[in-house]
């Protein structure tokens, strides 16, 4: 209760030892061996946004042997904050592809849903984020997950109930777009982070400062422990480093990471960032979920050896450095 | 008054207005207190809204829970900030009863977790370093967590206009309180955002909603205002979130600034956007968020 309220208030604009004490060193539990069987994670090169992205994807879910056919597939990407001079969201061609991948893999409906967490006007920042004018038919398939119909959920981070959007509840397969960043508090946010956004603001505000209560890696783990029926696509095309993940520099990565073991996918994404995914804290958390081990994760298409781009990171994730 | 703008705002409020007597976010969908509270003001006193006001305020009076506070939505049990929201109707509708005495009641007695005592030891113990000025008692969005900008805003007008009747000690120092949270909160570039001005000795930025909610709850401190209000000003003239500019809308006016009347439009699908652009019309009700400095 302690550490975790802490780390509720803290998010006022404290700066605590916690994260470097809980993820860089001590005496940690042994890392859970994780489900039967090895998870699949493909890595593809794609230097631009202007690459054929859906060629790309299809190479990926191929890989990954995603199977939409038929499902409501809610696409989620990382919608923060509009700041032009770096690069804080998923790009709006990586969810415009995503979406016609999804179509063209047989999802009976896609939809696209994201609850920022600072900002009120979803759809104005939606809009300075060029997701209108990218994406075909927006308007009509995107919902405010903040201001959506919710329905409760039982047994939430030991909460008797927790509300959630019902279109996230009603979804066969939510695909986590999240983008490739580093985070000042979680080490790194990737696609089990990119779940915050699911948390609706009309029950627990902006921010949703009721997850940093529960604790931001007991969050993400409770978060993908409710919704289980996922897939991620991470754009590391430009992704961000330092002082993330509204704060940081611009990183060109230029690679998509995909996979449904959404702990394998962000352990692979940390590999190629040059963090240890064994000390990041709310992996460890979830090992029981999926993979982080790389000798349980099998990467397709690509190695990462041939896309690593260390990220820079902040002083106080030094300790996360991928030896 | 107000023209097709206005009247359109508010003949689409009526027009999708729940069976239960509330309003969506968006047409269709269950009744939350948010939108419901700002459409029953954006109606206030329009003569051909009065019967939806009666049916709304069934709503609201159901709504409130035993321990004073209110339930956030239709399918939602727990309360959250709205019940500001409420109390702010209480006392725009004349509603003085216990009603509103508990609500005021439950405002008075909540504040952000960080004035607990566990959070004072470990700020006194140096086990973090505080960024933020936390020695002003504010409020959460939901009891437990820590204060933020926008329901501490609403709080404070909520108190504000409970005060010109009730003029209780109490009620004022929790606003002159909450009104120095909010100062205490302000980026550098003289606005606000959502409640966080630094994170690791990094200057945030100012978000112009959030700005003019500030604005809202320094009413009557024109020092304190002064930067904020020009920030308002350059929001206004280059924002183009339709809710951000009903927000810096309402705040000027409040501020004594006179704006021009919006073009003829049609009423946006978003419910709450609605309400706020009535309520931001110059011919609208945005002085009902007019309050003054505490009495």
């Amino acid at each position: 209760m302690n550490r975790r309220a802490f780390v509720g208030f803290a998010t006022v604009g404290v700066a605590s030892s916690y994260a470097v004490t809980k993820l860089g060193g001590g005496q940690q539990a042994p890392l859970a061996d994780g489900p039967h069987g090895d998870s699949a994670v493909a890595i593809l090169k794609a230097e631009s946004y202007s690459a054929d992205l859906v060629r790309v994807m299809l190479d990926g879910a191929k890989a990954c042997g995603l199977d939409v056919r038929g499902k409501r597939v809610l696409l989620k990407p990382n919608l923060v904050e509009f700041d032009a001079t770096t690069a804080i969201n998923t790009d709006p061609r990586v969810i415009a592809a995503a979406y016609e991948v999804m179509r063209t893999l047989g999802a009976a409906e896609v939809w696209i849903g994201e609850g920022p967490g600072h900002r009120r006007d979803t759809y104005d920042l939606a809009d300075q984020a060029r997701y209108f004018e990218t994406i075909p038919s927006f308007e009509r398939i995107f919902t405010d997950l903040n201001r959506d119909d919710v329905s409760p959920v039982k047994n939430f981070a030991g909460e008797d109930r927790f509300y959630f959007p019902n279109t996230a509840l009603r979804a066969d397969v939510v695909v986590s777009l999240a983008k490739m960043k580093t985070h000042h508090w979680a080490g790194a946010t990737l696609a089990m982070k990119n779940f915050f956004g699911l948390v609706p603001g009309s029950v627990y505000g902006w921010p949703k400062n009721k997850l940093h209560f529960i604790g931001i890696d007991e969050a993400i783990v409770a978060l993908n422990r409710t919704f289980r029926k996922t897939f991620a696509i991470v754009d590391g095309i430009i992704g961000m480093e330092g002082n993330g993940p509204i704060q940081g520099s611009p990183k060109h990565a230029g690679v998509l990471v995909m996979g449904s073991d959404l702990v394998s996918v962000d352990a692979t994404c940390c590999r190629i960032m040059g963090i240890d995914p064994e000390k990041v804290g709310y992996l460890r958390m979830a090992a029981d979920l999926g993979h982080v081990r790389a000798s349980r994760i099998q990467q397709r298409v690509e190695r990462i050896d041939a896309v690593r781009t260390p990220f820079v990171l902040i002083e106080r994730f030094q300790g996360l450095r991928l030896v | 008054m107000g023209g097709v703008y206005l009247r359109t705002r508010r003949d689409n409020l009526l027009n999708v207005q729940n069976p239960d007597g509330g309003w969506g976010y968006f047409p269709g969908k269950a009744s939350w207190l948010e939108p419901t509270a700002y459409a029953m003001l954006a109606l206030h006193d329009d003569a051909a809204s009065a019967e939806a006001i009666a049916r709304a305020w069934r709503l609201v009076e159901n709504w409130q829970l035993p321990d004073g506070t209110w339930r956030a939505g239709a399918q939602v049990q727990d309360s959250t900030w709205v019940t500001a929201l409420a109390v702010t109707l209480c006392s725009v509708d004349g509603k003085w009863g216990p009603m509103m005495s508990k609500g005021v009641g439950r405002l008075l007695d909540v504040e952000g977790a960080e004035r607990s005592t566990l959070f004072r030891l470990m700020s006194f113990l140096g086990v973090g370093k505080v960024e933020a000025d936390t020695s002003h008692p504010a409020w959460p969005w939901r009891a437990g967590n820590a204060s933020w900008i926008e329901p501490t805003v609403h709080a404070i007008i909520a108190l504000k206009k409970a005060q010109q009747r009730l003029r209780a000690q109490r009620i004022r120092d929790r606003v002159l309180d909450g009104e120095a949270m909010v100062v205490s909160r302000r980026c550098a570039d003289g606005g606000w955002n959502h409640g966080s001005a630094r994170t690791y000795q990094i200057d945030s930025p100012s978000y112009p909603e959030s700005t003019a909610l500030a604005l809202l709850a320094l009413q009557g401190r024109p020092r304190d205002a002064a930067r904020g209000l020009a920030m308002a000003r350059e929001f206004h003239r280059t924002t183009k979130s339709p809710l951000a500019l009903a927000w810096l809308s309402i705040a000027l006016q409040a501020w004594g600034d006179t704006l021009d009347r919006p073009p003829d439009s049609t009423a946006p699908s978003d419910v709450m956007l609605t309400a706020l652009e009535a309520l931001a019309h110059p011919d609208g009700n945005h002085g009902l968020f007019r309050t003054g400095e505490i009495a």
